[in-house]
């Protein structure tokens, strides 16, 4: 029996927009697979554990993402070790740009990030808010996105979806792409949860983290009808965004 | 005294007719056509700048500002039902007319045509976004600050703009500050920078620590500290039993009974009775302060019950949330897991991600899922292992639905509910919008 280790960090600093339950659908899946998934909580000054197989980190404010710089500087060499072996790093919003080249901000006090992620990040004037639908490899990415956020991306990189509905952070501001997929490092600006909402990206994950340690992953009958659902919400979604304008304010 | 804080320059005066009557017709007008609330106070002040400043600055007792995330509507209910029980004649404001426009086109309705207030006392649920250009045109005697909650990341993006709104708008209050000591962010407020005196309201220790998940305060994320910072509370709840609940005011034991169960409503009432104190200062008195608390009638949608069907006696109980703390204090406040229960949000709440940070363990199970969030809602109480009997985005269905449950006299109904779905569930039941009237 194989159990994997999902390490959520910061949950109350980089947690605000319901990010446990990206954790929470990692954790149920993996257990529809007949895969034991124990997950650990490392905050400010917490060690992180011995064996990673998965790190969720999650969205917050800048005040959040400057408070926990200093503890993530001394958690690099091990999160970029775990990367470097293929391991999974799952970042939303806040977290995603704390693992990017560094962040740009409008007070003109950036922040640093750990360079795991193929993009550097520009906050903008521009707040996209809304529903958000985006083409993938593995099927629609469907959420909300609610950021201020423009992705560059580094020579060679590419978004992981097209945006079909909503702006999307990825690109010259932000138009045409959301998410980013580098190796097992996945980074979205897509709340909702993300992972609830979009099966299909929760089992690339999960197929991700499995293949590294040479296990099958397949979603189990105990998942099915939180599946049913999820396609009905995202049906609703696509229905709520067809010829709807996104909305952007000025901050 | 109060009445000396009213040494205004600005009287009220025949300069004001036009102003006054332009703006009383555009509301008469926009009522018939079931428009807003807005343009008429945007007239007003258009036409008279003046007004604003000269109709807050009859009020004998001043102008009080109430502040927060989660409990305004409920606060400001309290604390003009005290200061009507001390035998004052209250102005308050209509919820959802919070914004400048919406509180002039309030004020204005009040007034006379020479622009002359009738009321001692304006009590004033402020939003937050616009509190410190407000006071700068009311000049508030005293300011309630009541939690800073992650909320409204939506509009602010950032928790602790919210807070600094707050702080910034309090320290324009000419008398008194009022905030919430259990308040990670406005326990911290620096009491040199305010014009009035700071007093503190609060839970005590133990009933915090009794709560389920505690009072659901957004944690400080800039300072050293993420928790509050220890402070006297001037008000502090000392025993929740039910709705009943004691307070300890400025030394003073008070036993009052809250409109709805919940630490949440008993922190507000703690906050109440602080803030009409201030106002009253000498003249409070404990006993005219519960006897307004035993006569209140729940707020719009808190606590309120209504009859599921005409000559019915089973009651819906409308238990409303707009975020992830007020679910979860409304949560943990049932006094047990309930058996009829619906839950419904829609577009209203735009972006429900925070669902997924509530905890859903009293609740067993929810009978009828709605609102166009419905499969949004139903996917996470899957995940949290609810039981879901039917799910139903149709309003006006899943109402049916909840009718068409066996019968049982004398019992209620939990509808869990967003603002927008309370509103549509009380017309469905066939109870119209009569907030608007009962508080004018
Ligand atoms: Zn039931």
């Amino acid at each position: 029996m194989t159990t994997l280790t999902i390490v959520q960090l910061y949950p109350d600093l980089l947690g605000v927009t319901g990010d446990r339950g990206n954790v929470a659908v990692l954790q149920s899946r993996l257990a529809s697979a007949g895969i034991t998934a124990r997950v650990v909580t490392a905050g400010v000054g917490e060690p992180l554990p011995d064996e990673i197989d998965i790190v969720v980190i999650g969205n917050g404010p800048l005040s959040a993402m400057r408070r926990v710089t200093d503890d993530l500087a001394a958690k690099a060499d091990t999160l970029r070790a775990h990367s470097e072996s293929g391991g999974v790093l799952f970042a939303v919003g806040a977290g995603a740009e704390l693992l990017s080249a560094g962040v740009q901000t409008l007070d003109g006090a950036d922040v640093p990030g750990l360079g795991l992620l193929p993009f550097r990040v520009r906050r903008t004037r521009q707040r996209r808010v809304g529903y958000i639908v985006a083409d993938t490899e593995d099927g629609e990415l469907i959420g909300f996105e609610d950021h201020a956020s423009t992705w560059d991306l580094d020579d060679g990189a590419s978004a992981y979806g097209r945006v079909s509905a909503g702006k999307g952070s990825v690109g010259a501001e932000g138009l045409g792409g959301e998410s980013v997929r580098a190796a097992n490092a996945f980074a979205t600006n897509v709340q909702g949860p993300a992972l609830p909402l979009n099966p299909q990206l929760a089992d690339a994950v999960l197929r991700a983290a499995c293949a590294r340690r040479g296990v099958d992953y397949t979603a189990g009958e105990s998942v099915a009808k939180a599946d049913t659902l999820a396609e009905a919400a995202r049906s609703d979604i696509r229905r709520l965004t067809a010829g709807k304008k996104p909305t952007v304010m000025s901050i | 005294m109060s009445a000396a804080k009213a040494g205004k320059t600005l009287r009220p005066g025949l300069r004001f007719v036009p102003a006054v009557a332009a703006g009383k017709l555009a509301r008469f007008v926009t009522r018939l056509r079931g428009g807003g609330s807005a343009f008429p106070g945007y007239l007003s002040n258009r036409m008279a700048p003046n007004l604003l400043p000269t109709l807050a600055g009859q009020f004998r007792y001043g102008v009080v500002f109430v502040l927060g995330s989660n409990g305004k509507t409920t606060t400001t209910h309290m604390v003009s039902e005290i200061l009507r029980a001390h035998g004052l004649a209250v102005f308050t404001n209509p919820t959802g007319s919070n914004m400048p426009q919406g509180v002039t086109s309030a004020l204005m309705a009040d007034a006379t045509l020479t622009g002359r207030v009738k009321a001692d006392v304006a009590v004033l649920e402020v939003d937050e976004g616009y509190a410190a250009d407000l006071a700068d045109r009311l000049s508030p005697r005293v300011m309630l600050a009541l939690n800073v909650q992650v909320d409204q990341l939506y509009r602010f993006f950032e928790t602790e703009r919210v807070a600094d709104m707050m702080l910034d708008a309090a320290a324009r209050a000419s008398d008194a500050v009022i905030v919430n000591r259990d308040d990670p962010y406005l326990s911290k407020i620096d009491e040199t920078a305010m014009r009035g005196s700071v007093s503190y309201f609060g839970a005590s220790e133990a009933l915090v620590a009794a709560s389920a998940h505690g009072l659901v305060n957004a944690i400080d994320t800039r300072s050293d500290s993420t928790g509050s910072a220890a402070r006297h509370a001037e008000s502090e709840v000392v025993a929740v039993d039910g709705r009943k609940v004691s307070v300890v005011v400025d030394g003073q034991p008070i036993g009052v009974t809250v409109p709805a169960r919940g630490l949440h409503y008993a922190v507000d009432a703690a906050a109440a009775l602080v803030t009409a104190a201030r106002v009253l200062e000498a003249e409070f008195d404990a006993d005219n302060a519960a006897r307004a608390f035993a006569g209140m009638q729940p707020a719009y949608g808190r606590g309120e019950v209504i009859p599921l069907a005409p000559g019915r006696d089973e009651q819906v109980e409308f238990v409303m949330f707009k975020n992830a703390p007020s679910l979860q204090l409304n949560l943990d406040a049932l006094p047990g897991a309930p058996d009829r229960v619906l839950m419904a949000i829609d577009e209203g709440t735009p972006d429900i991600s925070w669902i997924y940070d509530v905890d859903f363990d009293a609740l067993d199970h929810v009978d009828v899922v709605s609102g166009e969030k419905a499969h949004q809602v139903a996917l996470r109480l899957e995940y949290a292992g609810i039981r879901v009997g039917a799910v139903e985005p149709d309003l006006a269905r899943a109402v049916s639905m909840m009718r068409a449950l066996p019968p049982r006299s004398g019992l209620s109904q939990t509808w869990l509910v967003n603002y927008e779905i309370m509103m549509a569930g009380r017309r469905l039941l066939g109870h119209g919008d009569q907030e608007v009237a009962r508080r004018a």
